[in-house]
């Protein structure tokens, strides 16, 4: 059984449709990359997982569980978090705050454990934990957004584009810390611009374009196949 | 607030033109402070130059620090709601008139007791305050159930929720009027407060300092229930961020909720002390409606703290203008240093970055 | 007893054709039918309706109409640009005190000390409603420059305002417009036709035909005056969203973004409709304050000078001048109506509670207060939507 399986999602913002009949699976312990061109709908299909748009037709099943339709914050609940692209993290509250938030609906003693371990993976932020994060760098953004994410402890990790907007260097550091939170056990989907890198890294990929399914193979097929290298992944 | 976004510390290094310079200059937040600065000095200028004396002018001020108070609990309800549903509630002003004459009705329901010497009320004003506050706080959550709960769900537009407001804000106000009537009421019709002297001949009546203890106080609640408690980082969450709040597991419809149940209750206690320092009118709370929202934006829509410290420079200048100006022109000393932090830096005391 | 029912006949042509223009579809035969239907109903109006509930009509249609223009006014602000202005009421009362203190003759000897004054001038009538748009324009100029670059909401705190301290003014200055005290004696146009005495300027022959008509029966020549005013405002306002500035206009609102990236000045022309939305409104002040002769503060509060403007705007449908025009008669409508309510109800009240027949006209505020609710809830858009015939020469 797959962890997530979505299937003929149709999915768009007010009348239009940007998603055409998209299919998508993750299983227990993968890494799946989401790519495809500006516009081809990646953004779209996260957030319609996560339940952020609501799909006008297809189902979406978590461990075999209807999704599609519900409200973000009761998605979570599921075992699935998710780091938008932009705007994912409070930049009005400490990073502190931030990873509670992220734990909101822990038991409030099960908190510093968490916290604990997410400073553990990311050391940078144990130092600048009562810093607010809007004074922060967008590398230390996207450890807090992720760190915020990984406070329920997930079986499913959605990233949307972890490393847009950061320098080459802190884009392999983020690359790191993603492989080794799926070295834990937890499957990740991401969206990535990176789409060599991201498929290395890949158990799977899904090509998307124009808002439907394009190509799906392992990582490595997509890589060596000459068309997806030529149309999506700059020759 | 996207990543993109970085800190506003990073100048960009290129010759400026002499107007965007002065702009710049024009935009910080001393120059905002000065020009407070320079108004409030005017009015003491324009205060002595009419003869009056410097005693007076000092308790003037400290009256002004009570009306800041009185208007500080008042915005802080305005400004976190303002802040996590981002629309003006111009019917705000009617959940205060709404919860100083709450307080009148429990106290005539109440069973009268001794002065508290030399306070004017005994202690069924306290418990009369205590059921008033969650009751308007109830009243607010029925109207964002009935009302704006409906317009989130309809995805409408910001002025949709204004206008909405207005509406509410004449809905309570009729029911005001229908329940209690057009005239003048006194909690404690006829008691006497006498003014206590305190050093620099300062004279302030008890009642007055009792109001300020119990805003300092509830603005202490406020303070640890946003920093401390769960609920509290959630609202400032859902204020920062409501999308995102939702995506971290936070049902932003009940965030909402205890934030009209904080801001209804505040906005109570606001009414209920200023009935107390001068006397109840169906018209008090839409007469304090323009202070509280320049002390909101002074403060940077959302930001309580900010809130606070608005009210209290307009409570004080207000007061002090008292002096040489009619009282009843104290809503235009609040609009006139509103406009000016709007003209000068729209984003208030404590927002962040420039233009 | 004839001719005083034929001259009121003859009065009442204009109104009631130019509202058949009004509510007849655009058609070929809209004038025509219009004119012909309109001659024969006020024919039939003045011969049939007993003296009083024609006056009363008569008085109800002249507010009406006051309500229209501020709601035309409104329309150029909220309905073509999506300015939230809160305080129409201050605009209102700037265009009532400006005509009547460039119209009324200033007192002198005793009457100084119980009216005080600014200045009377003692000009024409239509000087006075000059100079209340061009007070109501300068007003608008200074709130619109400092604000209107800011967010919306911010306009409407900030309209919400100076409605209140305009208020505030003509409250406290007694030097300014007699203060508290009402500024009575506000003179109106053509009111020597009914006057024994005649016009001076006039033939005297004009005296002799109308001599039948008593004072009692001015406010027919006045509604002639107003109904004028709100045609000639509606034309221009169609004419003007017609118009490339129009459609400039509604470019700034709905995608000032793209507007700006066009090259249109936006600041400039989101001050422009502030503006000229601000000066409908000073004119309605102005024929507002010369239909009622006594003015005061009170008469401009946010209840029936910014609330009720708004409701009438939003059931008539924003961004649409036909909608505003017959939304302002509509909710003005209600609101006489529900005093007769009021009044129904007074007995109902006073079982339940001694203090509440006293209050219940508040229920009519109750009741406004719901219907702005409902409209926003149920049908932002109105009663009729807004049009999407943006220029004259596109036709459907």
């Amino acid at each position: 059984m797959p962890l997530l399986k979505a299937e003929g999602i149709t999915a768009g913002y007010g009348d239009t449709d940007i998603l055409h009949d998209v299919h998508l699976e993750v299983n227990d312990g993968e890494i799946v990359s989401l790519i495809g061109p500006n516009g081809a709908g990646k953004s779209t299909l996260m957030k319609a997982v996560f339940g952020l748009i609501h799909p006008r037709q297809g189902s979406i099943r978590f461990r075999d569980k209807e999704i599609a339709g519900r409200s973000p914050y009761d998605i979570v609940k599921e075992g699935m978090c998710y780091v938008p692209q932009v705007a994912n993290v409070f930049v009005q509250l400490t990073a502190e705050e931030n990873l509670e938030m992220g734990g909101y609906l822990l038991d409030e003693r099960l908190l510093p454990e968490r916290k604990e371990r997410v400073y553990e993976l990311f050391p940078k932020l144990r130092e600048r934990r009562h810093q607010r994060v809007g004074k922060m760098s967008g590398g230390e953004r996207q450890m807090v957004a992720i760190g915020s994410a990984l406070m329920l402890e997930p079986e499913l990790l959605l990233l949307d584009e972890p490393s847009a907007g950061l320098s080459p260097k802190l884009v392999d550091e983020i690359f790191d810390n993603i492989h080794h939170i799926n070295e834990t056990g937890l499957a990740v989907l991401m969206v990535e611009q990176n789409a060599r890198k991201s498929l290395a890294m890949a158990t799977r990929g899904y090509v998307l374009a124009s808002g439907q399914n394009r190509v799906d193979g392992t990582g490595q097929a997509l890589l060596d196949d000459p068309e997806v290298g030529r149309l999506y992944l700059g020759g | 607030m996207d990543i993109s976004q970085e800190p506003d510390r990073a100048p960009v290094k290129r010759d400026k033109r002499l107007g965007e310079r002065v702009r710049d200059v024009v935009q910080t937040r001393a120059f905002l402070l000065v020009s407070i600065a320079v108004v409030f000095v005017a009015l003491l200028v324009l205060a002595r130059f009419q003869g009056v004396s410097g005693e007076r002018l000092l308790s003037l001020a400290a009256w002004g620090i009570m009306l800041g108070g009185i208007i500080g609990l008042g915005s802080i309800g305005l400004t976190l709601v303002y802040g996590v549903l981002k629309f003006p509630n111009f019917s705000h002003g009617a959940l205060v008139t709404l919860g100083a004459y709450f307080t009148f009705a429990f106290l005539a329901w109440l069973p009268q007791s001794e002065p508290l010497r030399p306070l004017s009320f005994g202690w069924e004003f306290p418990v009369a305050l205590v059921l008033s506050m969650p009751l308007v706080g109830l009243v607010a959550v029925a109207v964002d159930r009935a009302v704006y709960r409906r317009l989130r769900r309809q995805n409408a537009h910001l002025v949709l929720f204004a206008m909405a407001s207005l509406a509410m804000a004449f809905f309570l106000r009729s029911i005001i009027y229908i329940a209690w009537g057009p005239d003048f009421h006194f909690y404690f019709p006829g008691r006497a407060n006498p003014a206590l002297e305190l050093p620099l001949n300062i004279r302030v009546r008890a009642d007055q300092l009792f109001i300020l203890v119990l805003a300092l106080m509830l603005m202490l609640g406020v303070y640890v229930l946003l920093e401390r408690t769960r609920i509290g980082k959630a609202m400032r969450a859902t204020a920062d961020n409501p999308e995102l709040a939702q995506v971290r597991g936070i049902n932003t419809e009940r965030v909402i909720a205890w934030t009209w149940l904080l801001g209804g209750a505040l906005a109570a206690a606001g009414g209920t002390m200023y009935g107390l320092s001068s006397q109840l009118r169906p018209e008090m709370g839409f007469w304090l409606l323009l202070p509280m929202f320049a002390a909101a934006i002074m403060g940077g829509i959302g930001n309580p703290y900010g809130a606070l410290a608005g009210a209290l420079i307009i409570g004080i200048t207000h007061q002090v203008s008292t002096a040489f100006l009619d009282p009843t022109y104290g809503p235009a000393v609040a609009f006139v240093l509103m406009v000016i932090v709007l003209l000068v830096r729209p984003q208030g005391l404590f927002g962040r970055g420039g233009g | 007893m004839e001719t005083l029912i034929l001259i009121k006949s003859v009065l009442l042509i204009i109104p009631i054709v130019l509202l058949l223009l009004l509510l007849l579809p655009a058609r070929r035969w809209r004038l025509p039918m219009a004119v012909v239907a309109g001659v024969v109903l006020a024919f039939a109006l003045s011969a049939s309706l007993p003296s009083g509930i024609l006056a009363y009509s008569v008085s109800f249609a002249i507010m009406g109409c006051v309500y229209a223009l501020l709601t035309l006014g409104l329309n150029i602000q909220w309905g073509y640009t999506g300015h939230l202005n809160f305080g129409v009421a201050g605009f209102f009362a700037v265009g009532a005190f400006t005509s009547a203190l460039m119209t009324v003759e200033a007192p002198t000897g005793i009457a100084a000390q119980y009216t005080q004054m600014a200045f009377g001038l003692g000009l024409p009538f239509l000087v006075g409603v000059a100079a209340a748009a061009l007070v109501s324009a300068v007003v608008a100029f200074l709130v619109a420059v400092p604000v209107l670059r800011l967010r919306m909401d911010f306009l409407a705190i900030a309209t919400i305002g100076v409605a209140e301290i305009i208020r505030l003014i003509f409250q406290n200055e007694r030097w300014l417009a007699n203060g508290p005290q009402p500024l009575r004696g506000i003179p109106q146009p053509l009111r020597c036709l009914v006057e024994t005495q005649g016009c001076g300027w006039l033939p005297p022959w004009t005296t002799t035909v109308l001599e039948p008509l008593t004072p009692r029966d001015y406010p027919l020549f006045y509604l002639t005056i107003i109904s004028l005013f709100v045609a000639g405002a509606y034309l221009l306002m169609e004419r003007a969203c017609r118009s490339p500035w129009g459609r400039m206009l509604r470019a700034v609102r709905d995608e000032e973004a793209s507007a700006a990236m066009n090259g249109k000045p936006i600041t400039y022309v989101r001050i422009q409709s502030f503006v000229v939305g601000a000066v409908i409104m000073g004119i309605a002040g102005a024929l507002y304050a010369h239909y009622t002769v006594t003015i005061d503060y009170s008469h401009f509060h946010a209840l029936f000078a910014t609330f009720l403007v708004w409701v009438m705007l939003m059931l008539g449908g924003s961004g649409n001048n036909r909608g505003a025009i017959i939304g302002g008669f509509i909710v003005w409508g209600v609101w006489s109506g529900t005093a007769f309510l009021a009044n129904a109800i007074e007995p109902l009240l006073a079982l339940i509670a001694d203090d509440l027949p006293r209050r219940a006209a508040y229920f009519r505020w109750l009741l406004v207060a719901l219907l702005l609710a409902a409209i926003v809830l149920f049908r932002p858009q109105g009663l009729i939507r807004e049009e999407k015939r943006v220029s004259r020469y596109l036709r459907e």
